[in-house]
């Protein structure tokens, strides 16, 4: 089917803002910290010592907490788990929200409704609380906590499908494709899904750091992963009963978490104006 | 004398009173009546006092106990003004305190005291009280003062036990189903209860004791908070637990008075010794795991500077603690070495076992044990719950290995009774299957003579160490604030805020607080 544009996924040469540039390196570095993560840290994050809270110091560069880990150790280790859990629930969530609309799109009204009616009902709860209510339904853990997390931010994925979609299937592109005898399916797998790809990966960037800050409220609330992995909100949920005696312990994870979401946010902005056709479209 | 000198005089007073007092007013000596004491100390699971299962901190203010445990532990005359034992430990004669009135008004006879205790072993299952009240062969009230308890087999731990059997006026609303409103005996009304909220107390004026209670009003603070310390400082509560890790600064605290409670709590590795399952069935793969701990780092995450090492239920200086057994503990220091070689004797591979590892959220033990199992080789799951959850999970003995601990008990027997094998609450953890160690602690409880008893408990206790049921880690102690504000305030060997010789009962506040 010759017809099918090819996606615009073309870049304008353009200076990027400071603030873009910035939100890009971090999320870089957050990248290359979760990849090479092992190599980097100095001491076992797991291991406990009887050096507790002790300050950041030449040894522990920012310092141990109450079980004597070090803190630097965990920060990084939890770079990776905590990337690593809201991507998968981010994942889980695009999985959910844009198949499963996808093909519901395309197997007619009834089913439209039907589909669109559970999102409905998914997205007029609070995120966190749906994701309670879930994991308190199943037992606890860090896979729990991402399908949770998945099918509350899944209708986000879905109301976005659905918008693209139709603006998609308004093209001539598509009325040739049916002609010559695609099936609703075909066109829009074939054919609608690769044109409605830009925005489905600038919502993921806009959900990844919602997920990331879920999952560390759940880890918070004991209702994550198991205790002894180091999640941020894991990390802040033990240090927080020590923050006198080792606030830096409890800074660390929510300085990297708060620098993160700046840095995902930004990222995630700069992405929806490059894949915003309307954007496109002004630029051009 | 002069204006001159009687002005200096003063001034030299004053200035001496200033400096002697710290600036602060001098302290009042007399008890005043008056004022709401605020406390965040424990919760309340039902106004059913008689199947509380939770602790004692909040009970005694408002419905009192034959005996009352002591700052020493030992039982005290509460609502029994004294007792007699046979010589063979079976017969209990109490005589009954005379002139003491349920808050309703009416006065407590013997026949009350019965009631409650046929009550309790009617509508009671579980719980600490069943194996105290279960051998009771008969009792009767010979008069209104006289309460007579005749045991099948003699139970030394007998006085101490029912300090938390509970003398409710059979007029209570709910009595023959669930209690309601509990009326008790205490210095304290029980007045309103607002489950997770608070719970009310006013001053009793027909109390049995001369002149108490002086506080007007007490509350008690029953939201579950992970740290009341800082209400404490603020004045919110006029006291609370405080963590370990805050002692020090609560003790620079001029306004705030730290103490700590008689008896410790005891933490430990425990074993699922009822559904014993691979590999922990095999006592070489346990004694392997005691090794791999490393035990004197983990009692310093417990508890920092105030752990207490004991490889024992109970700390040194406790009539039941043993040296010996101390000077002989084989897990001073960890040998992981040891531990894995013991592992390749058994032919027990780790790598084989993903472990099932149960534990409260919170808990310090459960991410240095779970990295001590997998330094070993196994994996683990390690699941972390809230109290209810736990408790489910404990009862439901699918799982290997636990860490946990355990707080302060009015008899021994109470922390021996778990590893029974039909223990009165198997569900927290114990329930080892050993009909041998059942019958050396009913032998140690029906033992009278006491040093005798002591030689058979710690007899139970070797067995119990020597097969791995569990592991002691250590020992710590619980720690308390309580603002200056409040005078005669003692916390004593248990976590119950009343006793016949301290407690609520006996606080009064600062004139003017």
């Amino acid at each position: 089917m010759a017809m099918t544009p090819a996606p615009d996924m073309t870049i304008r040469r353009a200076a990027m803002p400071p603030l873009t540039a910035a939100g890009l390196a971090i999320v870089a570095l957050l990248i290359g910290v979760a990849l090479l993560g092992p190599l980097l840290t100095p001491y076992d994050p797991y291991q406990f010592s009887i050096r507790m809270n002790e300050t950041p110091g030449a040894d522990h560069w920012l310092g141990t907490d109450d079980q004597g880990h070090d803190v630097l150790s965990r920060l990084i280790t939890g770079t990776r788990l905590s990337l690593m859990f809201g991507a998968g629930a981010a994942l889980i969530a695009l999985g959910i929200g844009a198949v499963v609309s996808l093909f519901a799109l395309s197997l007619g009204r009834i089913a439209e409704t039907s589909v669109f009616s559970v999102f409905d009902l998914i997205r007029a709860l609070p995120n966190i609380l749906f994701a309670l209510a879930f994991v308190a339904a199943f037992e606890p853990g860090a896979f729990a906590v991402m399908i949770a997390l998945g099918v509350s931010f899944s209708p986000m994925f879905a109301m976005i499908t659905r918008a693209t979609w139709r603006q998609q299937m308004a093209r001539p592109y598509v009325a040739a494709a049916q002609v010559l005898g695609a099936s609703p399916l075909r066109v829009s797998v074939v054919h609608v899904l690769p044109n409605i790809v830009g925005a489905l990966v600038t919502q993921f960037a806009i959900i990844l750091p919602r997920c990331i800050v879920l999952e560390s409220v759940m880890s918070f609330l004991g209702l994550g992963v198991s205790p002894e992995t180091p999640t941020w909100g894991r990390m802040i949920a033990n240090a927080t009963q020590y923050t006198e005696a080792a606030p830096h312990a409890v800074l660390a994870p929510i300085l990297a978490l708060s620098v993160a979401t700046f840095g995902m946010a930004i990222a995630g902005n700069a992405m929806r104006r490059r894949f915003d056709p309307d954007r496109r479209r002004i630029a051009g | 004398m002069q204006r001159r000198t009687f002005l200096t005089t003063l001034a030299a007073g004053t200035a001496m009173a200033t400096i002697m007092t710290g600036g602060r007013a001098i302290a009042q000596t007399t008890p005043s009546q008056g004022g709401t004491m605020r406390l965040s100390w424990g919760t309340l699971d039902t106004p059913d006092f008689h199947r509380h299962t939770g602790s004692i901190d909040l009970t005694h203010p408002f419905v009192e106990t034959l005996t009352s445990i002591s700052a020493d532990g030992q039982p005290r005359a509460m609502l029994a003004e004294s007792w007699e034992i046979s010589e063979d430990g079976t017969v209990y004669t109490f005589k009954i305190r005379q002139g003491v009135s349920f808050h309703d008004g009416r006065e407590m006879t013997a026949a009350d005291v019965l009631a409650n205790f046929e009550r309790i072993r009617r509508e009671v299952q579980g719980g600490w009280l069943t194996s105290a009240l279960a051998n009771i062969e008969e009792m009767s009230t010979p008069d209104d003062a006289t309460f007579i308890l005749r045991l099948s087999t003699p139970f030394a731990p007998f006085l101490n036990v029912i300090a938390e059997a509970w003398i409710v006026s059979p007029d209570s609303p709910g009595w023959d189903g669930q209690i309601t409103k509990a009326v008790g005996t205490g210095p304290f009304t029980f007045d309103t209860w607002t489950p997770q909220l608070e719970l009310r107390g006013r001053r009793f004026d027909g109390y049995w004791m001369a002149d108490k209670p002086y506080l007007d009003e007490i509350v008690f603070d029953v939201r579950e908070v992970a740290d009341a310390s800082l209400a404490l400082r603020a004045g919110d509560f006029h006291a609370s637990s405080i963590p370990l890790t805050q002692v020090q600064e609560f003790e620079e605290n001029p306004d705030i008075e730290v103490t700590f409670r008689g008896d410790t709590s005891w933490s430990f590795v425990s074993f699922n010794n009822r559904v014993a399952r691979p590999p922990f069935d095999n006592v070489r793969v346990r004694e392997a795991v005691a090794h791999a701990l490393d035990i004197p780092t983990l009692r310093l995450i417990l508890g920092g500077e105030h752990a207490v090492a004991s490889n024992q239920m109970v700390v040194p200086g406790n009539f039941y603690f043993d040296q010996a057994i101390s000077d002989a503990d084989p897990h001073k220091q960890p040998d992981m070495e040891r531990a894995k070689a013991i592992l390749a004797e058994e032919g027990v591979n780790p790598g084989d076992f993903t472990l099932e590892m149960v534990s409260t959220q919170g808990n310090r033990l459960a991410g240095p044990v779970s990295q001590t199992l997998q330094q070993l080789g196994f994996g683990v799951n390690n699941r972390a719950y809230d109290d209810l959850g736990f408790q489910r999970r404990l009862s439901e003995y699918d799982w290997d290995i636990f860490p946990g601990g355990s707080g302060p008990r009015n008899d021994i027997f109470l922390r021996f009774v778990r590893f029974m094998s039909d223990g009165p609450n198997p569900g927290l953890w114990g329930g080892v299957q050993d009909p041998e160690l059942d019958a050396m602690i009913n032998e140690a409880a029906a033992t009278v003579d006491p040093d005798l008893r002591r030689q058979h408990y710690l007899d139970a206790w070797k067995r119990i160490s020597d097969r791995y049921y569990t592991v002691v880690i250590g020992h710590t102690p619980a720690a308390y604030g309580i603002r200056r504000e409040v005078n005669d305030f003692t916390v004593a060997f248990n976590t119950s805020t009343h006793r016949v010789d301290g407690g609520l009962a006996y606080a009064w506040m600062n004139t003017g607080t």
